[in-house]
């Protein structure tokens, strides 16, 4: 079956299985490999993606769902060689150390401050929450969040 | 990974003829947080499925209305729009804490209350305050409709009434009185992301000196499923909520739980945890002070 889509301000149109995640849609398809798969069942927010503005577990989203719906993934949010704020926030802040959890968890931040522009501490520590990391802790992590909601005011 | 077929009708009657063709090969999928999990993991209940038919994309499942004291709650609200609802916050706050307290933000920006219904798992956080508000389930087939109260739609873990060709179009509960006191404790192992260990839902309404004259209790874990425990709320009934009366009424819903349950490995555990959590959360629903 064929599924149109908007991927990071793109219309997209592919051929997937009846069965086919989101997920899989995006890595092996359309070459997307910053959603990562972790646990497969919706539980560590690696494969985080943005679906019509609000954050999902991209793993255990029916691709065939998503027909006509707008897709944001960490590819789409940077502007050329220009990091989103977020991003950037998470270099300064040395928020990372293997990168796996990344993606996801640089979504789920921009996601609360795009919903949320005022968000405080413990609406990030919230939004993070289903964004499992098991190198850095969070503290660097929701310290980078605050930090790029200031930045995006400027 | 189960492989099936895909159909995405456009209305609710296309959605039923096509309920009623497949019957039980057939199965609805809202959020799919639940359904994708048991579809990929091969899951044996599943085996005979081969045909999903999506419900996400239907606007006439998407509803939260008010009509003569009647709250119309549609299957396809999703937990994290219940949660935001103002409205649902000073009508039912306790259904609200539920469903901002399931998954992760991801799951509940996706996970939906027609889905935990048909999901009915006795670990939901969604069904106790379901059932404590009294809430009935509108289910329609091509033969028709018939509404059945929430608490008798809930038949064994993971189970429920409703059959095979047919599908929730509203959930409908009374409004109860914003000015009466709701609770919702839950018992995870961390907050987010918490599938709960036992949690409990309760409703008190107190008359002008200050006696209960209703009162709902709710376990959710305890029981095989969400149901009122009439033996505890009687005890509540025309007397002054305290902190002592509570603890009474917490160790009555224990022992009613081993009456049901029988005598488990884990009851040396749950026996004393879920008579706290109702102690909790009847203070919590009275403003009984509760333990620092």
């Amino acid at each position: 079956m064929t599924l149109n889509m908007v991927v990071n301000r793109k219309p997209v149109s592919v051929e997937i299985e009846p069965y086919a995640r989101l997920l899989d849609v995006l890595r092996t398809q359309l070459k997307l490999t910053g959603a990562k798969e972790g646990c497969g069942i919706g539980e560590c927010g690696a494969c985080t993606v943005i679906l019509d503005g609000e954050t999902v577990d991209s793993c255990i989203t029916l691709a065939a769902s998503c027909e006509g719906k707008s897709i944001e993934t960490i590819e789409g949010i940077s502007d050329g060689d220009q990091l989103h704020p977020v991003q950037q926030a998470f270099v300064e802040h040395n928020a990372m150390q293997c990168g796996f959890c990344i993606p996801g968890l640089v979504l789920s931040g921009k996601n609360i401050l795009d919903k949320y522009p005022e968000a405080d501490r413990e609406r990030i520590v919230e939004a993070i929450s289903g964004n499992l990391c098991r190198c850095t802790g969070y503290k660097q992590v929701v310290d980078a969040i605050e930090d790029a909601k200031d930045k995006i005011d400027e | 990974m189960i492989r099936f077929d895909y159909r995405r009708p456009t209305s609710i009657e296309a959605c039923l003829e096509l309920l009623d063709l497949y019957q039980d090969k057939a199965k609805l999928i809202a959020g799919g947080t639940d359904l994708m999990v048991e579809l990929r993991a091969d899951d044996e209940k599943l085996e005979h499925v081969n045909m999903v038919i999506d419900t996400t994309h239907m606007a006439a499942l998407k509803f939260i209305e008010v009509e003569e004291d009647v709250l119309h709650l549609g299957p396809g609200i999703t937990h994290e729009e219940i949660w935001e609802n103002p409205f649902l916050q000073e009508y039912a706050p306790f259904l609200c804490e539920a469903c901002h307290s399931v998954g992760s933000p991801q799951i509940r920006h996706a996970g939906t209350i027609g889905g935990s219904i048909g999901t009915a798992s006795p670990a939901s956080d969604p069904l106790p305050p379901l059932v404590a508000l009294g809430a009935t389930v509108v289910l329609a087939s091509v033969n028709g409709t018939r509404e059945v109260l929430l608490e008798e739609l809930l038949l064994k873990p993971y189970i429920t009434d409703i059959k095979a060709n047919e599908m929730i179009l509203s959930i409908d509960f009374p409004l109860l009185n914003p000015e009466a006191g709701f609770g919702f404790v839950k018992l995870g192992r961390r907050k987010a992301l918490a599938i709960s260990r036992m949690n409990v839902a309760t409703y008190v309404e107190l008359d002008e000196t200050g006696k209960a004259v209703d009162v709902r209790i709710v376990p959710g874990s305890c029981m095989p499923t969400a149901v009122r425990i009439s033996e505890a709320e009687a005890m509540l009934l025309g007397q002054v909520p305290s902190y002592e009366l509570h603890q009474a009424i917490g160790e009555k819903v224990a022992e009613e739980m081993i009456k049901v349950t029988g005598r488990r490995w884990s009851t040396p555990y749950k026996e004393p945890v879920i008579a706290s959590l109702v102690k909790r959360a009847l203070n919590q629903a009275t403003g009984v002070k509760d333990d620092d």
